[in-house]
Order: structure tokens, then C-alpha cells, then sequence
């Protein structure tokens, strides 16, 4: 059964730098439930920076982030690691997997941690995604056995192990080539269009622009006006 | 209330109780940290990744453990041994001077000049009252290194109570070898005066057939050659210890006039609470007599504190190989920083990044514990090994409740110190820890 996903609303966020430098201010934001968006602009310009403190990754200095009733700028670390575990998928742009574990193990690593009555599911489901994902067969090998994309695609199974209703992604395409970036798109949309889900990814990939509902662009840490529908 | 409850228990009890006190500690937090996770395949990566480290950690930590094994488990080998080996002697009488140098001499055959008891004397304590065995213990010959000595027929059944083989010696050109003398039964030997090896000492033109061995009692006189007493004295030309009209026949009673001295006594009480009124009765101006069990005690009282130092000793081994693991284990975690920064921005809840770091410190210290329980306990049987060849005490090494004690204390306080780095790790900025 999968989840309805929260509508996300910022209002008056400010994320500033250790050193109190601004990095991000976002007077006013809406983001509706299931649809797909990206955030482009040129390098340093905040993307990251957005992405983590949706992901409540980075605590703002002033403001809201709410995901439906949740404000993750107001919650206690542990919640907000709850909220990140069960409502929340995340994609890297270096696929980020450990090495030393399987395919099968790095997809279905939050049963690690999951509790036991979720377990089974979640590795039942981390499997039915590898084979969709076109590695089922070889979900017992070790990482560093697979290709770039292929990685990348393990990343996209462990992000939606657990059925989240939210989908993050940083750059998920960057280190891929054409054809790899072309499928990971093309798999990563429609794995979260059939699931309802809501994606938010930061990417200059044509073909992920292409298939987003809307492109925000952000530079010098503030979002431009013309952001719109394409 | 709880002392008298405490002291009824038995003493494996006592112990059990001891060595699960001291594991408490660990047994208590570990279910509390482990439950509702699974932490093996990460557990397992992370070790294979850093195996080399982790080989390092476990390897100090197993030469802390197995310094501290061996030192207790070898130490308390050699008291039992040591003790094991006096076992038969229950009183020894000799002339006044150190309990501990006739003690060497009579019950662990170490050679040494010692002033001799004389006939008179010698009569008068085989006729003691509850004197039930008096053999005299005449030393000083040897063979190829190994001590001859000189006694009764009595004695040799006392030590060995029964032959392993052949039977007593009847005359003067016998002797009784024991279990660990290379000379077969029939065999024929030829004393030398004194200790060295036969060349360098002045060889006697006098040769004893070996008629019997005693089994292994697993001390020096394993190596030693039993011959009767009158012909050590017959060897050195001295009287034969009998009267003109002696038949031949061996032992006693002797003719305390024709008796030509022992340098010490074994003597048996006919009940165990004679003892000490024999004790007393043989103390006097010209015998002093000692329990070699007691002198032993005394021994060890004095090692005593020598091993306290040693066991200082090695707890400052473990208390510095703890804190050099300690300062490694924060090495090791921001090592670990960037995967469990990943897993932290996947969501893993804190408490089981926690756990990771502690299981992967407890990992690391129980692999060095056990190895170094193995390895303490072969060094303690190589230790035990050489003791043995050198001084043919037996001396087994085995691990007992000390050692379990001391590496219970030990997972327990260095599982406990790696609550810091495990409660560091959690502490760690996710963002910063991610980008490294
Ligand atoms: N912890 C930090 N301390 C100081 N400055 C930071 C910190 N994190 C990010 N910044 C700065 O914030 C700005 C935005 O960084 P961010 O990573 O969000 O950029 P980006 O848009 O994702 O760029 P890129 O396309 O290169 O990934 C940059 O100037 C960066 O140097
Ligand atoms: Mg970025």
C-alpha cells in the first residue's frame, strides 16, 4: 500500500555557513505531492544545500521546512533520523554504497536497523527492484564487481527499499555516460511515477528535466522568478 | 549475614560468582546496545576493509591478555608443582642450619655439602615414640649428573609405594632407579664422588645392578638412583653402620657406634597429629626438624610478593595496551566517519551507529582476548616445559579462575572504555563527515 506523499512548504528559510555566511534564502516555496521537480543552477549556487535541509540533513538558522505537519527545522535529531528512515529515499551523485557488502545487501541495508516486523518486506522488495533494475541475477556479487551505472541503479533500490514516499536526488546522473544516465532516468521516473511518489532532484540531465513537472532554478542561493513550469 | 552465606558456598561457586561479577559490566550493556539490530554483514565489511588495522588491535590486545594469563597460570603451576613434589615429605630432621638448603638438598635433590646427623643422635629418633618410618637420606654421588642416594628399603616403598618394575635391592651392589633414569632393569652403573659429569668427577671402582624403577611422581626423583644406604657409606670406606656379626642384611635397626652419619632424615609419623610433638621433639641442639610443606608456604609467602609485583606488572601492560587500543579505536573512527555518516543520512537511528562502533571495538577486543588466552596458555606450557627440564619438578601450566577473572575484568573494562569512541562517533557533524 503505498504511502500518499506530505505537499512540501518552506517559508522564510535562511541556511547560513558555520561562519554565519548566507547560503540559501527562501522566502516562500511549495512543492505538491507526487510531482517530479528539478533544481538546476550553476555550481556552489545552493542546490546541495537545499536538498540536505529537506532532507534534514542541514538544520536552518531561521524558518520552516514542512512536510505536511512536520517542520524538520523544528524537530530533534532523532526524529528527524525517523523521518529521514521511513518518508524519505536519497540518491548521491557517487552512488555512495559499501563496497564491501553485496548488491543485494547495500539495497536492502535498512533492514539492518528496520524493525523485525519490516524486515522481510523490505528485503522482498529491495529484491523485486534489483530485478527491475536489471541485476537481480547478480545481487549476491560484490560491489566493486559493477559498472558505474549499474551502482547507481543499487543506489536507486536502497533509496526505495522502504517504499518512501519521497525521493531525493543529488545529481544522480553525473557520473554516468549517455546511455547509463538515459536509463537511470528513465527508471528512477517511472519507478516513482507508478509509486505516487514526490521526486525532487538537483540535475542539468536533459532527460531528467525533460521528464520533471517543474524546474526551479536557484543561484547565489535564492531562488530566480521565472522558475516555472517548462 | 551475607558473609556466612557467602563462605557456605562452595569454592567453584565462589569463583563462577567472582568472574561473573567482573563480566557483568559487559553481559549488561551489550544486550542493551545489540537489541533489534542486525549488525553482522556491516560488522563483517567493515572489518574485511580494515582488516590490517583490525589484525593490529587484536594482536596487541592478545599479547596484553596473553602476558597477563601466563604470568598468573605459570606462577601458580610452579607453586603446585613444587608443592606436588614434596608431597612425600612429611617431617625431614637434619643438623641445625637453613630449613631451606636442607630442604633443597633431601626433598629436591639439589646438591649440597650439609653437615651430617650422627649415630647416637640417629638411634635415638628411629626409637621415638610414633616414629613410624626413620630412612636416612645420604647424598653427595652421582652418575652421569644424577643423584645417587643412599636409604632404606623402607623409603623406596614409602616414595613409590609399587614398583613399576623389577623389585627392592637386597644387597649393596643394587639400586632402585627411578622412572626417569635411561638405564634398563640389569643394567650396571659405577658412582662418582660428587655432582659433576662422570669424567670430571673422581669415579668410586665399585658398580650397582639395577633391580627395580619406581613409576613417575613427577619429581626430582625421577632422576635419581636409589642404592641402599650402607653401601654409600661402603663406597666412601666408611663402617657399614651394622656390628661385626652383620648377616648382610640391609636397613635397620643400625649400630649407632658403627653408624657413620646421614645428612638428613625422612621421617613418618604413625599418625598425622604426632607431627608436631615430633616437630618439637627433634628440634634441639644438635637436629633441627621442618615440615618442607611449611618451608614451601614460607617460600611462597616471599614469592608472594613477588608475584604481586608481577601481577602489577601486568595489569600495567593491560591498562596501557587498553589505552593505546582506545586511542587507536578513535583512529579507527573517523576511519569509519564517512560510511556511518552515510548510513546516518540514509536514516540509520543513532543508537545503532552506536552500536556499529561498539561491536566493531568489542569484535576486535573479545578475537585479541581469546587469542590471547591461547596464547598465554601456550606460553605458560613452554614456560612450564623448560622449568621442568631444568629442575624435573612437574610443573603443568593449565588456565584457571585467576586468568578467567583477569580477562573478565579486562573485556569488561575495555568494552566499557569503547562506550567514548561509540558515544564520539554519534556526536560527529553528518554533512562535514559525508564530504570527506
Ligand atoms: N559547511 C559549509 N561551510 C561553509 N560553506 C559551505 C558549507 N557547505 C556549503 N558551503 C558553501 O555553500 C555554497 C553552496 O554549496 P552547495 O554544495 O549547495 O552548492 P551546489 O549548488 O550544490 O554546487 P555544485 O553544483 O557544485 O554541487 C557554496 O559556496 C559552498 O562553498
Ligand atoms: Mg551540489
Amino acid at each position: 500500500m503505498p504511502r500518499t506523499p506530505p505537499p512540501l512548504r518552506l517559508r522564510d528559510l535562511a541556511v547560513t555557513s558555520p561562519g554565519g555566511r548566507a547560503l540559501l534564502t527562501l522566502p516562500k516555496l511549495a512543492i505538491a505531492p507526487g510531482t517530479a521537480t528539478v533544481i538546476r543552477g550553476p555550481s556552489g549556487a545552493g542546490k546541495s544545500t537545499l536538498l540536505m535541509a529537506l532532507a534534514g540533513l542541514i538544520r536552518p538558522a531561521r524558518g520552516e521546512i514542512r512536510w505536511g505537519e512536520t517542520d524538520l527545522a523544528a524537530l530533534p535529531e532523532p526524529a528527524i533520523a525517523r523521518f529521514r528512515r521511513e518518508t524519505l529515499g536519497f540518491v548521491f551523485q557517487d552512488h555512495m554504497l559499501f563496497e564491501e557488502l553485496s548488491a543485494a545487501e547495500n539495497a536492502s541495508l535498512a533492514a539492518l536497523y528496520a524493525p523485525k516486523a519490516a524486515r522481510a518486506g523490505l528485503a522482498a522488495r529491495s529484491e523485486a527492484l534489483l530485478t527491475r533494475l536489471g541485476l537481480g541475477a547478480r545481487g549476491a556479487r560484490r560491489v566493486d564487481s559493477f559498472s558505474g551505472g549499474e551502482r547507481q541503479r543499487i543506489a536507486v533500490a536502497r533509496a526505495l527499499a522502504t517504499d518512501p514516499p519521497i525521493l531525493l536526488a543529488d545529481e544522480p546522473t553525473a557520473s554516468l555516460d549517455r546511455a547509463n544516465a538515459d536509463r537511470l532516468v528513465a527508471d528512477l521516473m517511472s519507478l516513482a511515477r507508478d509509486g505516487g511518489k514526490t521526486v525532487i532532484a538537483v540535475s542539468h540531465d536533459p532527460a531528467l528535466i525533460a521528464a520533471a513537472d517543474r524546474v526551479l532554478h536557484i543561484e547565489d542561493g535564492a531562488l530566480r522568478p521565472e522558475s516555472a513550469r517548462v | 549475614m551475607f558473609n556466612a552465606l557467602w563462605h557456605s558456598l562452595p569454592l567453584w561457586a565462589q569463583d563462577g560468582a567472582i568472574a561473573l561479577a567482573l563480566l557483568a559490566p559487559a553481559l549488561l550493556q551489550a544486550p542493551l546496545i545489540l537489541r533489534g539490530y542486525r549488525l553482522g554483514p556491516l560488522l563483517r565489511g567493515l572489518l574485511r576493509r580494515h582488516a590490517g588495522l583490525s589484525l593490529v588491535f587484536i594482536l596487541l590486545i592478545a599479547t596484553s591478555v596473553a602476558i597477563g594469563a601466563a604470568i598468573t597460570a605459570q606462577e601458580r603451576a610452579l607453586r603446585q608443582g613444587s608443592a606436588r613434589a614434596a608431597d612425600k615429605f612429611d617431617l625431614i630432621v637434619a643438623a641445625p642450619g637453613s630449613e631451606i638448603t636442607a630442604m633443597l638438598a633431601a626433598v629436591y635433590l639439589q646438591p649440597s655439602a650439609l653437615p651430617l646427623i650422627d649415630g647416637e643422635t640417629f638411634a635415638e629418633i628411629a626409637a621415638t615414640e610414633q616414629v613410624a618410618l626413620a630412612a636416612p637420606i645420604a647424598f653427595g654421588d652421582s652418575w652421569q649428573g644424577a643423584p645417587i642416594v643412599g636409604s632404606t628399603a623402607e623409603f623406596v616403598t614409602h616414595l613409590a609405594e609399587t614398583l613399576a618394575e623389577g623389585r627392592l635391592f637386597e644387597s649393596t651392589e643394587e639400586a632402585v632407579v627411578g622412572a626417569g633414569v635411561p638405564l634398563e632393569i640389569g643394567a650396571r652403573f659405577t658412582p662418582a664422588h660428587g655432582h659433576g659429569v662422570a669424567d670430571a668427577a673422581e669415579a668410586h671402582d665399585v658398580a650397582y645392578e639395577v633391580v627395580g624403577r619406581m613409576p613417575r611422581t613427577g619429581s626430582p626423583w625421577d632422576k635419581a638412583l636409589i642404592v641402599p644406604v650402607e653401601a654409600v657409606w661402603g663406597v666412601h670406606g666408611l663402617a657399614d653402620g651394622h656390628g661385626p656379626d652383620w648377616d648382610g642384611t640391609l636397613g635397620p635397626p643400625f649400630d649407632p657406634s658403627r653408624f657413620p652419619g646421614t645428612p638428613a632424615v625422612l621421617i613418618r609419623a604413625s599418625s598425622l597429629w604426632a607431627n608436631y610433638a615430633l616437630q618439637r621433639a627433634f628440634t634441639t641442639e644438635r637436629t633441627m626438624a621442618f615440615f618442607p610443606g611449611n618451608v614451601l608456604s614460607r617460600l611462597h609467602a616471599i614469592m608472594g610478593d613477588l608475584r604481586q609485583i608481577l601481577s602489577v606488572v601486568a595489569l600495567l601492560t593491560q591498562v596501557l595496551v587498553t589505552a593505546a587500543v582506545l586511542a587507536g579505536l578513535m583512529m579507527l573512527t573517523r576511519l569509519l566517519a564517512r560510511r556511518l555518516a552515510l548510513l546516518r543520512a540514509l536514516g540509520a537511528p543513532r543508537r545503532f551507529i552506536f552500536a556499529l562502533t561498539w561491536s566493531f571495538a568489542g569484535s576486535l577486543i573479545l578475537a585479541g582476548t581469546a587469542l590471547g588466552l591461547l596464547l598465554g596458555l601456550i606460553a605458560a606450557r613452554i614456560l612450564s616445559g623448560m622449568i621442568t627440564a631444568r629442575t624435573d619438578v612437574l610443573v603443568t601450566a593449565h588456565l584457571g579462575w585467576p586468568e578467567l577473572h583477569l580477562v573478565a575484568g579486562f573485556v569488561s573494562l575495555t568494552l566499557s572504555l569503547a562506550l567514548i569512541p561509540a558515544a564520539l562517533t554519534i556526536r560527529r557533524p553528518v554533512i562535514a563527515d559525508l564530504r570527506l
